[in-house]
């Protein structure tokens, strides 16, 4: 028996370009005193990153696959497939790489190996939607002799910062040193650099605050005040926004704003043309407002979500989706007059006729620090099989 | 405690009136409130804010009142009393109007889809319709100052003294008066007849009533504050009774917590300090209690369950911290992190059906709950699996006696308290037969607590947990350490605990088996804390950190955390009489606790943050917006250390022992570093700083404890480095002469913590004592390859030679770790070796520059002050250690140090040459150079080695993924003398893109079988060469993200044994590529330098005959000392001996070479001679050293010898060589160098 521990040190979230590590590790579980003990043998073992790619069959139409018999080697198992058994396709595979050969664990040894990998720059973010999914795994495949291959997946969570490409290393760090012995910390290095800059871009993008104020009316009137504060948010973050109904014509009775992703499958891979947008709501705020003047709401945005992004077949964008009940007849305050020689009392309807309508407005929704959304991860950063 | 979120609401009154509202008072439900203005009551709902009615007095009316001022609801909500400028009390009815229900409600036009709602949605989003109906008006004919609800009875105070009792109904019973000066007033209520006080002018100016203090809290309007009560349950002149407070004379309001018992009153003007009160939040927070990270995740609580059930009164999560239970007005919903799914229940009349009293629990995977049942009309204890649908159907539902108002969990048992005042105890079982798991639960024990609890809404929380007076027990018996030991029971802010007793008969252990276990009574309750806000403690145990494991934790709101310390004697010997078991220790955090994480000794907590939006209106609005009003307030959750407090209470206590053991028990923590600094750094600044002198000061005992820990010199030296100078006489007065630690620090190989000592000895005493601690520091760290640390050193060796001691350099290098503390460390001062930015990179620069103009502009590396003597000081130093590890071999080593440290290699090495740069072991070399480059020594392939001994050796592989190997074996040397392979005879295939691996043997040649060791051709498969493992599928296809490409190429390796072996075989052979660019590169050095016996070495070891033949042609023509081609020649010979002996391996190689060597050979034997008869061409040559070019041509002779030596000593017969073949392999290896050997 032998235990193989595949461990992502720095939790399971990349960017992609950033070299993610895995440190794996073989273990020879038996105690040396154990009468059963004896030494395990490995023929290789090996480790690939892959991204599998899957989709909804009646929501995407894919051309035909010019190669149809893409499935024979996945019934093989003494080929190293590293999707084998899997749902849809590999659209992305880094080169296999070789972890040892020929590896002895006698009772109680344990080795370790690291398994260093750039994420695939080109690569879509991992998605869950409800037409496509991106899952990206590292998978490590090894072998006994005359055994079939056994795979350990370890699925990861990879984020697309989109123009970090441009933003990446300013031309003096590219002359790289040229001594061959300075070189071993400059990899590191690049790799904090590139999660630093990642950082420091989605900073800035959106951290800039400024006030972008909506009117809200619709054909019978002016209801209200929308304003918000940014429109380019990372995930984790909350968006907020105030209302302001002081200086409507038409009452409002109640709002609701739904924070949402619009998942769009591109026109040519649509399976009925037309075919409406794939909705879904992260958060929502309800709230009756007749007598309101002034409310606000923050809704988060959960870190699990995926932030915006577009592929040749899919785009996911982010919205803010806005409900208003508003009455149908504007009214005119009353006024409480002084000194009535009457006793005064005044009650609320108890019936308003009501119009519904709605609103969108787009918001950027970008991807965080991979080590902070590492924390939420649904992933576990290790993972382990015996064989 | 109550947290800020978001910015206030504004609500619009949609009235307009001239009148400004001035009080509000919201009804006991917080349901419904009044607002006033002059002549005008308005009835609001809460949620949601609308205006109900409103109702204004006739102008007739409202001149004879005057204008209102203040009101007060009937407990029930159905009247309310209006006082008014001119003595009078209106008493207005307040009903709900017949016809319409309810107000505002929607009615949307047909075909809307907002229709469809859920059932119960109208009803509470819609305010109830009520209308305001004058009753009676009541005459005091004085100033009414304060009325207050006492049940069915109105208490009305007026100025003129008199307190009024009326009934709410106002008709039945009359009315009441007592006269202020009738009421006996004392200091406390014991003594019944105290200090007669004169109450003959005074009046009330404010007062509450408090159910639970059953009395009121009065303010008097000379600022005198008091509390009057019944003292039977009449509320009759003769049997009031009051208590005043002495001293106190500034009273302005009160407020009562009948929850804690608390009367609050205001003395003193309040300037600014807004109360706000929030209606509640829709979000939950969990911060989780298990886990090490706090987690960060906010959820947002389903909307559907949340507009039926609002407000949420109870949250629950599980052990795990990955489930959340809520519960609102009625029935339950519950979350999991990890499906991110709510599940509501499924037939909402079940949800509507039961409403949760006493809160809910996890239980493993169930949801444990008290709720009343609306349709029986009944109490009851129910349990809902997580995992099934949440119906009643999977609902294991037990019935109560009584409400129940508090719900907890002790591992498999459910505490209940209940509004009859008492405890009751279930066990909960799990039955896994049928499809669901289920669980019940049986009643245990019931302690009825009647008599310790006036009132049971008093006890604010009960748990069980394990945690007794005396620890002896657990000790005895460890068994019994989570066992539910004790009940503990927070009464309005009093710990009270009841242990079981074990004072009676003890049950025998064959007793306990029988199947009823009979439970131990419950002593008598004890108080252990007063000002309990919450408690902690776990039923998890860890023999390792018994201490904060066994301790219960408390939040005492003002008086800050408690902690109740289990006290242990060393070695479990018996313990000292004098030792009590347990010990109360406050300390202070600066957050408000949530959660404790025991094993982690850390608090988790929140606070309140603001951020502030004001920025963004910079056009003056005509109203201010809220947003530049009020910051928008955010709940941060954030984590606080707090062992430093108690290891320094256990140290003031002489409990020594005890903080050793529990700091023993933390030293894996992260910040247990930061621990031991903050203790320090505490009480040096108390005790430094103190202007009275101490008695007995605490520094020496803490300096001696933190000498019991490993991290004892970090831990001064940082703590003084954040401390100002002029404490540092006192600490190291404490601690240690800094001279003592530095050394101490070098001894421990500590550097970094010796440079920060460097800086301690450098600010303390004179200069020449820090340079001769610098210099020690200088070649530790050089000796380590410390790079960054040498670095500094020469920037401050420089400095002190420059005089620039007397301004201490500024900007710190070495990050200190921050302080979460809350103590500011001193910033400012900070001191650092570093003083420019000349660092790596300029190092890097000059090395480039080394590279293509060898003996020029390097030098300029000291050219500053090149006269300065500190500067050839450090150059001897640099010298000195690059002479040691070129005769030590460590090739490695020295080309890192000059890489890292920009030292000038080439230049250097060129005036060693004839001296350390010689080699005088060959073979001690070659291995060193195997070695210290990962670099595998050759292997014959193993079909030549059928019948050799070495056919059970060991094989193991390197490739290049070795270098960032984890491995605890370092794998190359231990089989350096036996790289053999031991495998099948086989063939080599590899398959590339294609999913069958077509293994024929006849496609490719094996490696052919040879006779002995002696030469085995390389076969002809290395054509297909394989430089590292991931070459082997660079050709295959790695497909971007277009998906269309999709297994057009899928790449997949497959591997049989042959092709295995044939990997291993190449892996074997061939280092990792970084070694080769690595020794590529010092080939080029040493050739420039003409040290051409390690170019001999290295040119071996990557097995590259082509730099032979360089280096064979470069001695005949230039002219080099004799030494040196005796040594290449005796060392050839050494290596070739080893060879034959040890590493056939390398036979091929040097048989391949042999020509080569037969040159050589020739050459010195031309050589000897002149040497004999001119002893002075070795001064020659050292002097040429400088310029190698100008090297002249020798002559050559014809002179030739055979290698007879050779093959004297080994007795092999070489066999002709397919030159053909070789040529290819070498243009193969110097492809894959980058670097172009060639000597001028």
């Amino acid at each position: 028996m032998i235990e193989v521990v595949a461990k992502l040190l720095r939790g399971p979230v990349f960017l992609t370009g950033e070299v993610m590590e895995c440190v794996i590790t073989f273990t020879n579980p038996m105690t040396a005193r154990s009468t059963s003990a004896s030494s395990e043998m490995l023929a290789w073992a090996s480790a690939q990153i892959h991204c599998q790619f899957h989709t909804s069959e009646s929501r995407v139409a894919l051309p035909p696959s010019e190669d149809t018999k893409h499935d024979v080697q996945a019934e093989n198992e003494t080929v190293f497939v590293p999707n084998r058994g899997e749902r849809g396709k590999c659209i992305l595979a880094t080169p296999p790489k070789i972890l040892f050969c020929d590896l002895q664990l006698d009772p109680g040894e344990s080795k370790s190996y690291s398994y260093c990998e750039p994420v695939p720059l080109d690569g879509p973010p991992s998605f869950r939607g409800q037409s496509v999914k991106y899952v990206y795994k590292l998978t490590v495949g090894c072998q006994r002799v005359n055994s079939a291959i056994k795979l350990l997946r370890v699925p990861f969570r990879v984020f697309v910062v989109y123009g970090l490409e441009d933003y990446q290393f300013p031309p003096d760090e590219a002359v790289a040193p040229t001594n061959p012995f300075l070189d071993e910390d400059e990899n590191i290095k690049k790799d904090t650099r590139l999660v630093d800059l990642a950082t420091e871009m989605l900073m800035t993008s959106t951290s800039r605050r400024s006030l972008h104020l909506y009117n809200i009316t619709n054909m019978r009137g002016k209801v209200g005040k929308f304003c918000i504060f940014k429109t380019i948010y990372k995930i984790g973050e909350d968006v907020v926004g105030t209302f302001d109904f002081s200086e409507g014509d038409i009452p409002c009775l109640q709002f609701s704003v739904s924070l949402q992703t619009e998942e769009h499958v591109q026109e040519e891979y649509q399976r009925k043309p037309g075919q409406p947008v794939s909705l879904s709501t992260h958060a929502r705020h309800q709230e009756s407002c007749l007598h309101t003047a002034k409310t606000h709401f923050s809704l988060p945005i959960p870190l699990s979500a995926t932030p915006s992004f577009i592929t040749t077949v899919v785009s996911l964008k982010w919205r803010l989706h806005f409900e208003f009940v508003t009455a149908r007849d504007p009214v005119e305050p009353p006024t409480v007059l002084e000194n009535q020689s009457e006793i005064i009392t005044w009650t609320g309807a108890g019936k308003i006729d009501v119009d519904t309508f709605s609103w969108d407005l787009p918001i950027k929704v970008l991807p965080t620090n991979p080590v902070l959304a590492s924390y939420v991860s649904q992933f576990a950063s290790s993972n382990s099989i015996t064989i | 405690m109550y947290f800020l979120s978001g910015w206030p609401r504004r609500l619009l009154c949609p009235l307009k009136g001239s009148e400004k509202p001035f009080h509000i008072q919201p009804d006991s439900r917080r349901l419904v409130f009044a607002l006033l203005s002059q002549t005008q009551i308005s009835l609001w709902y809460s949620r949601p804010s609308v205006l109900i009615v409103s109702y204004k007095e006739s102008a007739k009316a409202a001149s004879q009142f005057g204008s209102y001022e203040r009101t007060e609801w009937k407990p029930d909500s159905s009247m309310i009393a209006v006082a008014t400028a001119n003595g009078y009390i209106l008493l207005f009815d307040i009903v709900c109007s017949g016809q319409e229900k309810c107000l505002y409600e929607p009615v949307y036009p047909k075909g809307n889809p907002r229709v469809k709602v859920t059932p119960g949605y109208k009803e509470e989003q819609c305010a109830p319709s009520l209308t305001v109906e004058m009753k009676k008006v009541l005459d005091f004919q004085a100033k009414i100052t304060s009325l207050q609800s006492m049940q069915d009875d109105l208490v009305i105070a007026t100025n003129d003294g008199i307190l009024h009792l009326i009934h709410w109904d106002g008709l039945t019973n009359g009315r009441k008066a007592i006269n202020l000066c009738s009421v006996p007033f004392s200091v406390d209520l014991q003594s019944s007849r105290g200090p007669s006080l004169d109450f003959e002018s005074v009046h009330i100016q404010d007062m509450e009533y408090g159910s639970t203090l059953d009395g009121f809290a009065v303010v008097f309007d000379d600022g005198r504050i008091g509390f009057v009560t019944p003292v039977s349950s009449k509320l009759t002149a003769e049997n009031l009774h009051g208590v005043w407070a002495q001293e106190i004379t500034d009273g302005t309001c009160v407020a009562v917590n009948n929850k804690y018992k608390l009367m609050a009153f205001g003395c003193a003007n309040v300037f600014g300090a807004h109360l706000f009160c929030t209606l509640g939040g829709d979000f939950a927070h969990y911060s989780d209690g298990t886990k090490k990270e706090p987690m960060k995740i906010s959820s947002m609580i389903h909307s559907t369950y949340l507009e039926s059930n609002w407000p949420i009164k109870f949250a629950a999560i599980d052990q795990l911290g990955q489930c959340v239970a809520v519960a609102g007005k009625y029935g339950i919903a519950h979350y999991a992190l990890f499906t991110r799914k709510w599940k509501l229940f499924g037939n909402i009349t079940q949800e509507q059906n039961m409403a949760v009293t006493g809160g809910l629990a996890w239980w493993n995977d169930f949801i444990v709950l008290a709720c009343y049942n609306l349709v029986d009309q009944q109490e009851e204890l129910r349990l809902y699996l997580r995992s099934s649908n949440l119906d009643n159907v999977f609902a294991h539902i037990t019935k109560v006696q009584s409400e129940t108002l508090l719900i907890n969990v002790f591992k498999d048992m459910v505490i209940l308290f209940r509004v009859d005042c008492s405890i009751c105890l279930y066990s909960i079982d799990r039955k896994d037969d049928g499809p669901n798991p289920t669980a019940s639960v049986q009643v245990l024990q019931e302690v009825s607590m009647s008599r310790y609890i006036p009132h049971p809404s008093l006890v604010v929380s009960i748990t069980l947990t394990s945690v007794r007076t005396e620890t002896g027990i657990t000790l005895k018996m460890p068994q019994q350490a989570c066992a539910a030991e004790s009940i503990m029971l927070n009464l309005a802010g009093q710990l009270i605990m009841l242990q079981r007793d074990r004072s009676g008969p003890q049950v025998r252990e064959k007793d306990s088996v029988s199947k009823q276990k009979k439970l131990l009574p419950f002593c008598a309750p004890v108080v252990l804390a007063q000002c309990v806000e919450n408690v902690w403690t776990t039923c998890r145990s860890n023999k390792q950190k018994r201490h904060l494991l066994e301790a219960l934790w408390l939040n005492c709101g003002e008086a800050g955390m408690k902690v109740w310390l289990p006290l242990f004697p060393r070695d479990n010997r018996k313990p000292h009489s004098f030792l009590s078991r347990r010990i109360m220790l406050p300390f202070q955090i600066n957050i408000y606790p949530l959660a404790v994480l025991f094993e982690d000794a850390l608090v988790l907590g929140a606070v309140n943050e603001t951020v502030l939006y004001d920025n963004l209106y910079t056009r003056n609005n005509e109203k201010e917006p809220l947003e530049v009003l009020f910051p928008f307030c955010t709940v941060e959750r954030t984590s606080q250390i707090y062992l430093h407090h108690i290891l320094r209470q256990l140290l003031v206590r002489n409990l020594g022992e005890q903080a050793l053991l529990l700091a023993q028990s933390c030293v894996t923590l992260p910040y247990f570093p930061h621990v031991l600094e903050l203790m320090l750094h505490e009480v040096l600044e108390e005790e430094a700083t103190s202007r009275e002198p101490i008695p007995d000061p605490l520094l020496p005992t803490v300096a001696k404890f933190i000498t019991e820990f490993p991290l004892f010199l970090q831990t001064v030296v940082h703590c003084a480095r954040k401390t100002e100078y002029a404490l540092w006489n006192y600490l190291f007065a404490a601690v240690g002469n800094p001279k003592d630690l530095f050394e101490e620090c070098l001894l421990a190989q500590d550097l970094d913590t010796a440079a920060s000592y460097l800086i301690i000895l450098q600010n303390m005493e004179v200069p020449a004592v820090s340079r001769q601690h610098a210099t020690l520091l200088f070649s530790t760290a050089l000796e380590h390859g410390k790079w960054d640390l040498c670095r500094h050193m020469i920037r401050f060796l420089k400095a002190i030679g420059a005089g620039e001691l007397e301004t201490p350099p500024p900007t710190p290098t070495h990050q200190e770790p921050s302080s979460t503390g809350g103590f500011e460390f001193f910033k400012h001062r900070s001191i650092s070796f570093s003083q420019s930015v000349e660092g790596l990179s300029a190092s890097k620069f000059n090395l480039q520059k080394t590279l293509s103009m060898p003996s020029g502009p390097s030098a300029k590396r000291w050219s500053k002050d090149v006269d300065s003597a500190e500067n050839m000081y450090i150059d001897e130093m640099l010298w000195r250690h690059a002479r040691r590890l070129l005769e030590e071999m460590r090739l490695k080593d020295l080309s890192s140090f000059a890489a890292q440290l920009g030292f000038e290699l080439i230049g250097w090495l060129s005036k060693e040459r004839t001296r350390a740069a010689r080699v005088e072991d060959f073979v001690k070399a070659l291995k060193r150079l195997h070695n210290d480059f990962l670099w595998p020594v050759p292997v014959i392939p193993s079909s030549c080695l059928v019948n050799s001994p070495f056919k059970n050796g060991k094989y193991k592989t390197v490739g290049e993924q070795f270098l960032n190997s984890q491995s605890t074996e370092p794998f190359v040397t231990s089989d350096l003398e036996s790289g053999v392979i031991n495998a099948h005879a086989g063939h080599i295939c590899l398959s590339l893109n294609t999913a069958h691996t077509q293994t024929d043997s006849g496609s490719l040649q094996g490696p052919q079988t040879q006779d002995a060791i002696l030469s085995p051709l390389l076969s002809k498969g290395d054509e297909c060469s394989i430089g590292s493992a991931t070459d082997l599928t660079e050709t295959s296809s790695m497909v971007d993200g277009d998906w269309t490409m999709v297994d057009e190429g899928f790449s997949a390796l497959s591997l049989t044994q042959s092709d295995l072996e044939y990997i291993s075989m190449e892996l074997a052979n061939k280092g990792p590529r970084k070694s080769q660019v690595q020794l590529r590169y010092l080939m080029h050095i040493f050739m420039e330098a003409g040290c051409l016996e390690w170019c001999m070495i290295i040119a071996l070891i990557l097995r590259d005959s082509a730099v032979i033949c360089q280096i064979i042609s470069s001695i005949q023509h230039s002219e080099v000392p004799t030494d040196i081609l005796q040594g290449i020649k005796s060392g050839m010979l050494a290596v070739d001996g080893w060879a034959l002996a040890d590493c056939p391996g390398y036979k091929p190689f040097l048989n391949r070479i042999k020509p080569q060597l037969q040159k050589l050979n020739e050459i010195t034997e031309e050589q000897i001679q002149p040497e004999a008869f001119q002893p002075l061409s070795r001064v020659s040559i050292s002097k040429t050293v400088e310029a190698p070019s100008s090297w002249t041509e020798d002559n050559r002779n014809a002179a030739s010898h055979i290698n007879s030596s050779q093959n004297d000593g080994s007795g092999i017969t070489s066999r002709p060589e397919d030159d053909g073949q070789e040529e290819e392999e070498e243009q193969q290896l110097e492809d894959e160098g980058s670097y172009e050997c060639s000597v001028s």
